[in-house]
């Protein structure tokens, strides 16, 4: 082996060092690159250097933690994003329900000082008015925000499924190059990489590498996402059990679309939405529902008592949305079902949704309330109702009944919504307790007095409830807000481990630059030297 | 460990974002002077404040109840000084008219003098607030409550028994009016007993005065009994019997003998003059007989204009004016009680705005405990922030500026 050939692979050697060099300086903002280091090796038999591979700097491990950290942060920053507008909305002390609720029971006691007069009358029309008004409105807000969740759930689903698709096409890319190059090149298997933590923004995912150079990628409880060259897409579906919502749904192997639970999805912006969703959005719209139904019972009943300036009985002061139920779609049986509330259990009423379950060996039903877990079980009873938490659900026919059959009940999700003052005629008010005396102000008197007494659930008052929905609202925002930071600390903390290891140093790139330019003159110098030597052999002539 | 550049860049401006999130959550603080801009930043504090925000604006809506409830009272005690005024006039004319010494046509210049005390006292009866509402009506505000009968000249009360009450503190319903029964036909703080001659006595008998109280320790004591007179036609001579209009017992007859006490239930009363057959007089507790002013003075107003010109008619003018002067003296003492408790009601509503007062600067400074802003805190935490920002800003500066780049 001739000095000439030992000093060319320096100077090869040398080169590939300096394409990597100048590779990794080129990507150092490059999303997803992985530093490259040129592995040198004694040429084989004979002498001289040859770079045996240009490595990827990149650890699998810690890019999987890294993802599992970041999807758990995308989640809760999606989540946050989501709270913190009810919680805005929540923050303004003066347009919120409080004062409003307490303009009309004020409007009332003054109605109790002066009970025939127009004016105080009037006054008692115009705040019902905008309680119910801004009920309505604080509802449509939230039912809003619903609707965009739902969009964006869809959204996230088509970006999954986007992201999925070409992670499977990078494992068929990535098969082939194998297969005719021996190895794949650095840049498919970063581009992959990244394709993997970008999913796992939007989902939690697990990734594992095959021995044949394919991911796996699977979510949840282990739905395949990715099978090599192959994709499992998601798609959003309406919910067999309560149509009012949107669920995720898996394609499986068989060509059929299976429910995933919400609770699947723990992590990405997918799984904040779901958990935002059924945590707190729809939590606090049955809230602000049982709120909007105390009222209106709570004031029907006491104005109901009264009689108003025609000599009538009070009639309903305030409607509700009504509640709803519904038969779930996979029932093998065609019972459908029926709600109402009942006013006489007005204080079993709840902010929770129940899950009936039709047990036919027994013949009774198991219902199960949504929010607390509790389940009790309990017979048809006369008029084939139920009663089930402050409303009263009937079965058309309960011949119809099969085992196993669910029904959902949705109390007051949609109370809000349809709470309306269906007073308008001044004299329609009920202040006097009995008819004959324009003077008498007992109703309006028992009117202010319902403000105070515990209505809602049977143990808050009105006030009080809201203030519970403002707390709780509170508390879970000031929950997420912790936890991402938390959260996002920890991704820092694993982004720096990750990219300590492939992440480009500038520093150490220019001193790199540096040691192969030396390499590469010394190598050269050999050539020289080589030539020099033959030259002096070439005069001994 | 190795640091990439990004790192170093990514992190800068992660710590500069912090310091400017704080900074701008301070700012926010300062410029809206609130602790607790949005739920979230302390929910138990943010609830705890929607509840004193409730207990403010429920001792806002009793103040106001209370401003309402007091202009009723002071209307009412307004009127009530009047009627205080009439009764007491009309009693002075009656003193006047019990002079032995009037004519007839004395007598006729008094009683038209006293009608115009009874229109006047018909008028505060019929008294209305600002609104056009009756006062005295109870819950009846909306019709006249004392309607003269066209055809007897007569008041009568056509309003009810009930008194309109607010709210005017959490555990107070205070009554804001009095119906008419009670400030006009009531007899409260009334004990004593009154002897009424029966207005078909056709003898001379005269009551002179009131009974008096001998015996309170006897078993009949406040009954109302019956004198009833007869008188033998062969001998002239008159004899009574009394009738316990409790118990229904009737006593003896028994010898009559004007000027000579006749005592029974622990009551004595000196009767003068002749009694005709057929004749009598009650006895009764003055809160069971005639409680009605208008009733008194209309009594009054028909004696004065009969000429008395028999021993019958004397009698009965004599008897009536008797009666009425006790009546008045009663109807004074009912209206005066009212006018006491409308006082007292006043004085309630003075306290309870004071307390009410003090109670709204313990919420205010609770609610600003709770949510509000300490300045100074905040103020200093600001500076801090801002020289905290400055600094991860320069160490920015100078860590990016070390690169070995720029020594090639």
């Amino acid at each position: 082996m001739s000095i000439f050939s030992i000093g060319l692979s320096g100077l090869n050697a040398a080169r590939i060092a300096f394409n990597t060099t100048s590779n990794n300086i080129a990507n150092v903002n490059t999303p997803g690159y992985n530093r490259e280091l040129p592995i040198f090796a004694q040429s084989g038999a004979s002498q001289g250097v040859t770079v045996a591979d240009v490595q990827r700097q990149f650890d699998g491990y810690i890019a999987s933690q890294l993802n599992a950290a970041n999807s758990k942060t995308s989640g809760l920053d999606a989540y946050q994003t989501q709270v913190s507008q009810i919680d805005n909305l929540l923050a303004d002390e003066d347009s919120g329900l409080a004062p409003l609720m307490q303009k009309f029971f004020g409007s009332v006691a003054t109605l109790a000082g002066s009970p025939a007069d127009p004016a105080a009358r009037q006054g008692v029309l115009g705040s019902a008015d905008t309680l119910a008004a801004q009920f309505r409105s604080f509802d449509q807000y939230l039912a809003d925000m619903a609707t965009g969740v739902n969009g964006q759930l869809s959204n996230e689903v088509s970006q999954i499924n986007n992201t999925a698709r070409q992670i499977a096409d990078l494992n068929t890319q990535i098969t082939l190059a194998k297969a005719k190059l021996g190895q794949a090149p650095n840049s498919l298997l970063d581009q992959r990489d990244q394709l993997v933590a970008d999913l796992a923004q939007h989902v939690n995912v697990t990734a594992t590498a095959q021995d044949n150079g394919t991911y796996n990628i699977s979510i949840g409880n282990g739905q395949p996402l990715v099978s090599g060259g192959r994709q499992f897409t998601l798609q959003v579906v309406t919910s067999a059990a309560d149509p009012t919502s949107t669920v995720v749904g898996y394609d499986d192997a068989a060509g059929n679309v299976v429910e995933l639970a919400d609770s699947t999805f723990t992590g990405g912006t997918l799984g904040g939405l779901l958990m935002f969703r059924d945590e707190t959005l729809n939590p606090t719209r049955s809230q602000l529902g049982q709120l909007a139904v105390s009222l209106a019972q709570g004031v029907n009943a006491v104005h109901a008592n009264g009689i108003d300036l025609d000599g009538n009985a009070g009639q309903a002061m305030f409607g509700v949305g009504n509640p709803q139920a519904f038969a779930n779609q996979r029932n093998t049986g065609t019972a459908s079902a029926a709600v109402a509330f009942d006013p006489a259990n007005g204080a079993q009423l709840t902010a929770n949704d129940y899950d009936l379950k039709y047990d036919a060996a027994s013949n009774t039903f198991t219902i199960t309330n949504l929010g607390t877990g509790e389940a009790s079980s309990q017979a048809l009873g006369a008029g084939n109702a139920l009663s089930v938490g402050g409303v009263t659900v009937t079965i058309d026919d309960p011949t119809q009944l099969q085992d196993g059959d669910r029904f959902r009940v949705l109390p007051t999700r949609t109370a809000a919504a349809g709470f309306e003052n269906l007073i308008h005629d001044t004299s329609a008010i009920a202040a006097a307790s009995a008819a004959g005396g324009s003077g008498n102000n007992e109703n309006a008197l028992a009117l202010q007095d319902l403000q105070t007494q515990s209505t809602v659930g049977g143990k808050a008052a009105f006030n009080q409830a809201y203030a519970g929905m403002v707390s709780s609202v509170g508390s879970r925002t000031n929950i997420i807000k912790v936890n991402l930071a938390a959260q996002q600390s920890l991704s820092d903390q694993l982004m720096a481990v990750q990219q300590s290891q492939s992440g480009v140093n500038m520093d150490e790139e220019a001193m790199n630059l540096v040691m192969y330019q030396q390499y590469y003159q010394a190598n050269a110098k050999v050539i020289q030297t080589g030539s020099t030597i033959l030259d002096t052999i070439l005069s001994l002539r | 460990m190795r640091i990439s550049t990004q790192t170093l860049f990514t992190q800068s401006m992660r710590a500069m974002n912090q310091q400017q999130a704080g900074l701008l959550h301070v700012g926010q603080q300062i410029a809206s002077g609130r602790r607790v801009l949005t739920p979230s930043d302390d929910p138990n504090a943010a609830s705890l404040a929607v509840q004193v925000g409730q207990a403010q604006a429920i001792t806002g809506q009793y103040t106001a109840s209370r401003v309402s409830a007091r202009n009723s009272l002071a209307m009412e005690t307004s009127v009530l000084g009047s009627v205080t005024n009439a009764v007491t006039s009309a009693k002075t004319l009656i003193i006047q008219a019990a002079s032995g010494t009037l004519t007839d046509v004395d007598r006729a210049s008094i009683a038209s003098q006293l009608e115009g005390i009874y229109d006047t006292l018909v008028g505060q009866a019929n008294a209305t607030d600002g609104n056009g509402r009756y006062l005295f009506g109870g819950y009846q505000d909306g019709t006249t409550p004392f309607v003269t009968d066209p055809a007897t000249g007569g008041v009568t009360y056509v309003g009810d028994t009930e008194v309109r009450q607010e709210r005017i503190d959490a555990s107070r319903l205070m009554p804001v009016a009095d119906n008419g029964q009670n400030v006009f036909q009531g007899a409260q703080g009334t004990t004593g007993f009154m002897a009424v001659a029966d207005p078909a006595n056709a003898g001379s008998v005269t009551l002179n005065g009131t009974p008096s109280v001998a015996n309170q320790a006897d078993p009949d004591f406040g009954h109302g009994f019956t004198i009833a007179f007869a008188v033998d036609p062969a001998t002239g001579d008159a004899t009574y019997t009394i009738t316990d209009q409790a118990t229904g017992a009737a006593g003896p007859a028994q010898a009559y003998t004007a000027g000579q006490p006749i005592q029974y239930a622990g009551l004595a009363l000196s009767p003068t003059g002749t009694p005709a057959d057929g004749d009598s007089i009650d006895v009764d507790q003055a809160r069971n007989l005639n409680t009605d002013v208008f009733k008194t003075i209309e009594k009054a107003l028909a004696v004065l204009k009969t000429p008395a010109d028999t021993d019958a008619k004397r009698a009965a003018l004599q008897n009536t004016l008797g009666n009425v002067m006790t009546e008045l003296d009663n109807s004074l003492n009912n209206v005066s009680m009212v006018q006491a408790s409308v006082g007292s009601r006043l004085n309630e509503l003075d306290v309870v705005d004071s307390v009410a007062a003090n109670r709204q600067i313990n919420y205010a400074q609770t609610k600003s405990d709770l949510v509000d802003l300490d300045y100074t805190t905040a103020i200093s935490d600001y500076t801090l922030r801002q020289v905290g920002l400055q600094a991860a800003q320069k160490t920015f500066m100078s860590m990016t500026q070390m690169n070995l780049f720029n020594l090639m």
